[in-house]
């Protein structure tokens, strides 16, 4: 009984007019974001953000999950259609989709994808829905230590699961760490390495060094070579899959949904790894493999599937812990902490409306794309056709006005472009920007629960051993870093990683 | 004495010479991120390490650049060890290339240098009409439809309908123009 007075607590929430039109903005730009290669849905809510401070914090959540699940169905389109992932979770997509269109069965391709995404991200909010409360439940009894370690198991984990040198991302993650050092410590007040900047007492802010990461370093990447402005596109027609094609993906898109939601709840860039993961798994399972990777159904549906369910799992340690898994959430940790709300253990019962909203607002926001991503696909395939000459300043116009829009200060737009650069030129070096992200928002939480911990144990690191949910943490954290160091152990990573590469390229 | 040119020596040396410079980027690099934590390090000591209630401004960042220091000599060991070439994709770009990275890095700070002075609209006009006709190449009707709508459409989106007022011009005779 007790989910349904929830249930009816995010429905009264999400249906105002207000709600249910940022919701559908939300899906909207998602969608719009997902299909245009070369901006994510991690840009796309940087660009964002500042256009919810003055909305409210309901609004502006529910508007940004829905760019991130948004993202993802709209990313199928381009790879289907044109062969370009329009998200780094869509690469694999491409193998078949785009095999699917050149036999012309682009139709059917979008339509399994599209359904697919709607499966799972029906089965992922179902999934949150249960787990969440239950887990918050839990997260009660954690204190600083346990909060600690948690954290510096999330950082780890995204390192460990990044694509290139576990070296570098620790470095990355490191640096994260002390760029969020920067300003006056909370404790005892003194001014850190501001270098006498009045703009930098209060911090580095999150907006102009995500902005500069993702919006003005991708820009820069992209302009690196000739500034290209066409683009092909094969049509689209017949979007209902036949009953064969439903027979060859219903258990593919169940298995990516499971598998999606599941490899979601870790940190990581989970909807990329689910769907590589989904991939190799139908090929494993399916009578033809041979097929995979000349038009095999089942090579959209189920990492379609996989990368929707991993947004949906993705939020269980935002909402529940307080702790991003990804770049992505890390961004919505941000937002709430804009509105003032910590997201954690305790949301859910002092924030119910924005919590059970946010989860309704995902069903709808599924349902909503669906439609979008059905009858409007022939409206997507003309926003493909916008040139990137033309689609670049625009970026940068929202860069600059989300910068600045925030505390009016030339100082955070020079941020923002020494970001921006930090990371076109981070890029080069093949360092992976999401350690990075992670680490600058969680690190001064990290910094807080690390010495709160020691105030505790005056000074005793054992305490993070001494308690068993920490202690477990730890030594997950622990095993994590020196398994790189058994040599097996490696080179099934490297293994993995070469055969990831491959498959991207 | 003369040398003997072998075919395809001229090859070879050509690109065992970019494998040194690659190499010597990426040294380059991690000495940088190792002169970084060198100073982190060196700030951090001069703050409070540790206090009567525990752990002090210090603490933190003296440990985060220990760490990162330790892992920068790990990058530069490695690179010094490592052989092969790296494993970059075209890792300098072209000359036209690098011009424009340069533009758009100073096209953004001129416009954060003018516009309080000039007001967003103009210099956002201009931005835009030099990013899209001089960068973008686009025709001259597209780069003045674009930059006026983005210009003073945001503008006037921001201030009325989302409540952030974006900075009108400060020179009195473009205020006088409602800029």
């Amino acid at each position: 009984m007790e989910l349904f007075d929830h249930l009816s607590i995010g429905l009264q929430t999400l249906f105002t007019p207000g709600n249910l039109f940022f919701c559908f903005i939300g899906v909207l730009m998602g969608t719009l974001v997902g299909v245009l290669p070369g901006l994510g849905p991690t840009a796309a809510i940087a660009l964002l953000l500042p256009a919810t401070f003055h909305t409210s914090p309901v609004a502006s959540i529910i508007m940004l999950a829905g760019i991130y699940y948004g993202a993802m169905y709209g990313g199928s389109t381009t790879s289907i259609l044109v062969n370009i992932p329009g998200e780094a979770a869509s690469v694999v997509t491409c193998l078949d989709g785009y095999q699917m269109a050149l036999q012309g069965r682009a139709g059917p391709a979008l339509g399994i994808a599209a359904f697919g995404s709607f499966i799972a991200g029906t089965i992922s909010v179902l999934g949150l829905m249960l787990i969440a409360p239950p887990l918050a439940k839990l997260a009660l009894a954690f204190g600083p230590p346990e909060y600690f370690s948690l954290m510096l198991m999330g950082i780890v984990m995204l390192i460990y699961l990044a694509s290139g040198s576990i070296l570098k991302a620790l470095m990355m993650a490191v640096f994260g760490l002390l760029v969020g050092t920067i300003g006056q410590d909370s404790i005892s007040g003194t001014l850190r390495l501001t270098f006498g900047i009045r703009e930098l007492y209060d911090g580095i802010g999150l907006i102009p060094a995500i902005m500069g990461l993702f919006g003005v370093s991708e820009v820069i990447v992209n302009v690196e070579r000739a500034v290209k402005s066409e683009v092909v596109a094969t049509g689209a027609r017949n979007l209902l899959p036949t009953l064969q094609d439903w027979r060859d993906s219903i258990r593919p898109i169940l298995r990516g949904s499971v598998l999606g939601f599941l490899i979601g709840i870790l940190p990581g860039p989970s909807s990329t790894i689910s769907s590589f993961t989904s991939y190799a798994m139908e090929k494993r399972v399916s009578k033809n493999p041979e097929k995979f990777g000349k038009g095999a159904i089942e090579g959209v549906a189920g990492p379609e599937a996989a990368n929707n369910a991993a947004t949906g799992g993705s939020f269980i340690p935002l909402l529940t812990l307080g702790i991003p898994a990804n770049a992505v959430t890390a961004l919505l940790l941000g937002a709430f902490m804009i509105h003032g709300i910590a997201p954690g253990p305790l949301l859910i019962s002092k924030h119910p409306d924005l919590f059970w909203g946010t989860i309704i607002s995902m069903y709808l926001g599924n349902i909503m794309l669906l439609v979008l991503n059905l009858p409007l696909i022939g409206l997507w395939v003309q926003v493909l056709r916008v040139p990137y000459p033309i689609l670049f300043p625009l970026i940068l116009l929202f860069c600059l006005v989300g910068v600045f829009s925030l505390n009016y200060s030339p100082v955070e737009v020079g941020l923002m472009i020494g970001f921006g650069a930090f990371g076109y030129v981070a890029r080069k070096f093949q360092f992976e920007l999401a350690p990075l992200v992670l680490a600058l928002v969680i690190g001064p939480m990290v910094e807080n629960y690390l010495r709160l911990s020691l105030i505790i144990s005056r000074g005793s690191p054992w305490i993070f051993f001494k308690r068993p949910i920490s202690a477990v943490f730890i030594l997950i954290t622990l095993a994590l870093l020196i398994s790189p160091l058994v040599p097996w152990i490696g080179r099934v990573r490297e293994k993995l990683r070469e055969k990831v590469e491959r498959e991207k390229g | 004495m003369p040398v003997q040119c072998l075919p395809g020596t001229d090859v070879e040396w050509y690109s065992a010479k970019k494998e040194r410079d690659m190499k010597r980027v990426f040294q380059t690099a991690a000495v940088f991120f190792a002169a970084l934590s060198a100073f982190v390090v060196w700030e951090s000591w001069n703050l409070e390490y540790y206090t009567s209630l525990g752990p002090g401004p210090g603490f933190f960042p003296l440990w985060l650049g220990i760490a990162m220091g330790g892992l920068s000599l790990a990058w530069l060991g490695g690179e010094f060890s490592r052989s092969g070439k790296p494993k970059d994709r075209a890792f300098l770009p072209p000359r036209a290339g690098i011009v424009r990275i340069l533009s758009i890095l100073a096209a953004l700070a001129a416009m954060a240098g003018f516009m309080t002075l000039l007001g967003f609209q103009l210099t956002m006009f201009l931005f835009l009409v030099f990013l899209l006709m001089v960068l973008g190449r686009q025709a001259l009707w597209v780069t003045l439809v674009v930059a006026f709508l983005c210009s003073v459409g945001v503008y006037h989106l921001f201030g009325s309908y989302l409540d952030v007022a974006l900075p009108a011009a400060s020179v009195k005779f473009l205020a006088g123009l409602g800029l």
